[in-house]
């Protein structure tokens, strides 16, 4: 587990530490799951009634989390729509910019990501109210995106490092030109970061509250019904939501080392 | 900017610094301005000036009577003069109340009552206490991680760490909420074993503790401690720990100064990673105590905004919130001697 010559004594507690520290991890999810398939109108485990699917067919037919759902996806897009021009914008300049220019441009675009998620969301929610709009799914969007740009700029810095700058100068000589150059080269080399970016963005978006629920006014999305619901009481329901995300989660995980170890074994 | 135009031509460079433009503008730095501006200023209560109308127009009613009571010709335009000039105030008095005159100044932030400036300093010590447990918690696992031997292994743990943290916020909460609750798993099992009476409400009320948000909180968060951490513990060549456990030096002397020394950007990240999330999160107080527990500060925002309609007491907590992260990153910037960007990696 660590290094070899770590004495047995010692690599036994680190183990059973990793031991607890992944059952503090995982126990909550597994007890949160167990009880969405429990005959019993309030989520528990330790009051067993039998195993139903009675809350899956619930939430199927609960309709403002249906349309949450839907808002949530639509805000994601737009998040998406809006953050990862940004980013890639932000990130090009950024590599072409002196080192002191450079600096503050950067603490100005990297500051969204040390902000409290409440103030993004809070000034937003003042700052489009002044052109008229009130809180809702457009303004959302905005919020979440002037922090999810900073990942994204960051995500794309981080490939723009790598790259073989004399590929674009060599096609500019050849007498390429500019657009030529960023859409044929520039471009397909940030691709897969881009896709990246935009699972990053979604997931980001999707499970966002802190800074949703200042900026979504009189809509709402998944997260935010989750919450006002669960200021009445517990049901359920809720935990079939769960079973959902953890199970497109293990799939999504799974999937990601199966392709990873495939890719290393080529 | 020379180089942009060099590298990318006139078109495309003047398109990507518009973007960026937008982002800075309309996204970063306008609304956190119309936001400090929103705290800056106040409008007189209405309920002062509702009080003044309501006592001219008594007046008023009082001078009709005694008008209509009055047969001297003189005395009685007195009165209907008196009258017009209270109408007059009235009617001015209205017009502020429908639109009171903006004031600006500090009084936003130094009405903050007794009650929310204790709120206020008790959140900061929370958020404090729950970045020291999650550094404590979380240094065996990055280290562990960060020097696990097989690759596998890491993968594992790797995975093992990302798959709560890709599971809703919000549901993470929500479980512990399960676990915690009046008549949750905790309580079940306690009643089970007959060591707490659920038929007549003799359970144990965790959730009104402030540990059960510390719980919760470090449980959301830890992956933002866990992350920096290993980043900068796989930097470190293991040569030098077992160079140093050749000299003689013990385990907790080869932490104290070899691991922790170089550790120590990933520690000032996670520290801020996690002093901003929990001293800035609504949701996890907001969940777990259901205004049975005390209250984070965040909370005492979101009613000033949604409960009160104060959006200019509103900004000036937010605004004293935001201070104070921004107080505590540079603090620990300046203690761990990182840059901003160690933090953005």
């Amino acid at each position: 587990m660590s290094t070899a010559n770590d004495s047995a004594g010692a690599r036994l507690i680190l183990n059973i530490y990793i031991g607890l520290f992944c059952l503090y991890l995982f126990l909550p999810l597994a007890v949160m799951s167990a009880a969405a398939f429990n005959s019993y109108d309030y989520p528990s485990v330790t009051q067993w009634r039998g195993f139903t699917l009675q809350w899956f067919v619930a939430l199927a037919h609960d309709g403002r989390l249906i349309q949450g759902l839907i808002n949530s996806v639509a805000v994601a897009l737009g998040v998406i729509a809006v953050s990862i021009p940004a980013g890639l914008a932000g990130a090009l300049i950024l590599t072409r910019l002196g080192q002191r220019s450079g600096t503050v441009l950067y603490s100005v675009l990297v500051s969204p990501v040390l902000t409290p998620g409440i103030i993004l969301g809070i000034s937003s929610l003042i700052f489009w109210r002044e052109f008229g709009v009130p809180g809702g799914l457009f303004v959302a969007v905005m919020a979440q995106s002037s922090f999810i740009a900073s990942y994204a700029m960051l995500l794309f810095l981080a490939r723009l490092q790598r790259q073989d700058r004399t590929l674009e100068e060599a096609a500019l000589d050849l007498g390429a030109s500019h657009m030529l150059v960023f859409r044929r080269i520039t471009l397909p080399f940030l691709a897969p970061t881009a896709f990246t970016a935009a699972v990053v963005a979604f997931l980001q978006s999707f499970e966002n509250y802190n800074t949703t629920v200042f900026a979504i006014g009189g809509e709402w999305t998944l997260v935010t019904e989750i919450a006002s619901r669960l200021r009445f009481g517990l049901s359920p329901v809720i935990n079939v939501v769960g079973v959902i995300f953890v199970a497109l989660t293990l799939v999504a995980a799974t999937t990601y080392v199966l392709l990873s170890s495939r890719k290393k074994a080529r | 900017m020379a180089s942009l135009f060099r590298a990318y031509g006139r078109g495309l460079g003047a398109l990507l610094l518009a973007i960026a433009a937008l982002w800075i503008l309309a996204l970063i730095l306008v609304p956190l301005g119309a936001m400090i501006e929103q705290s800056l200023w106040w409008k007189d209560s209405k309920g002062e000036i509702t009080l003044q109308i309501d006592r001219l127009y008594n007046d008023m009613a009082t001078l009709q009577l005694d008008a209509s009571g009055e047969s001297d010709a003189a005395k009685k335009a007195g009165f209907e003069a008196q009258i017009a000039q209270k109408q007059a105030e009235a009617t001015a008095l209205e017009a502020q109340e429908t639109n009171p005159p903006k004031t600006y100044g500090l009084a936003n932030f130094t009405r903050m009552s007794g009650l929310h400036f204790y709120i206020f300093i008790r959140t900061i010590i929370y958020a404090l206490m729950v970045t020291a447990l999650a550094l404590v918690v979380c240094y065996p696992m990055a280290y562990a991680v960060a020097l696990a031997s097989g690759p596998r292994k890491a993968i594992v743990l790797t995975v093992a760490l990302i798959v709560p943290y890709a599971i809703n916020e919000l549901l993470r909460v929500y479980a512990w909420l399960m676990i915690l609750d009046y008549r949750g798993v905790i309580n079940g099992i306690l009643g089970w074993l007959g060591m707490v009476d659920l038929d007549n409400r003799g359970w144990i009320p965790f959730l009104e503790n402030p540990s059960a948000v510390f719980l919760a909180m470090i449980y959301t968060y830890v992956l933002f401690m866990v992350f920096p951490m290993v980043n900068t513990l796989e930097t470190l060549d293991r040569n030098q720990i077992e160079a140093a456990r050749d000299l003689g030096a013990s385990s907790f002397r080869i932490h104290r100064r070899v691991i922790i020394p170089h550790a120590k950007p990933g520690i000032a990240v996670g520290c801020i990673m996690t002093f901003m999330l929990s001293a800035g999160s609504y949701s996890v107080p907001a969940i777990m105590t259901r205004g049975q527990g005390g209250d984070w500060f965040s909370q005492l925002v979101y009613r000033q905004f949604f409960e009160s309609n104060n959006w200019n007491m509103g900004s000036a907590y937010a605004v004293s919130l935001l201070v104070v992260c921004t107080a505590f990153i540079l603090i620990m910037m300046r203690l761990f001697g990182v840059g901003l960007r160690d933090i953005a990696k």
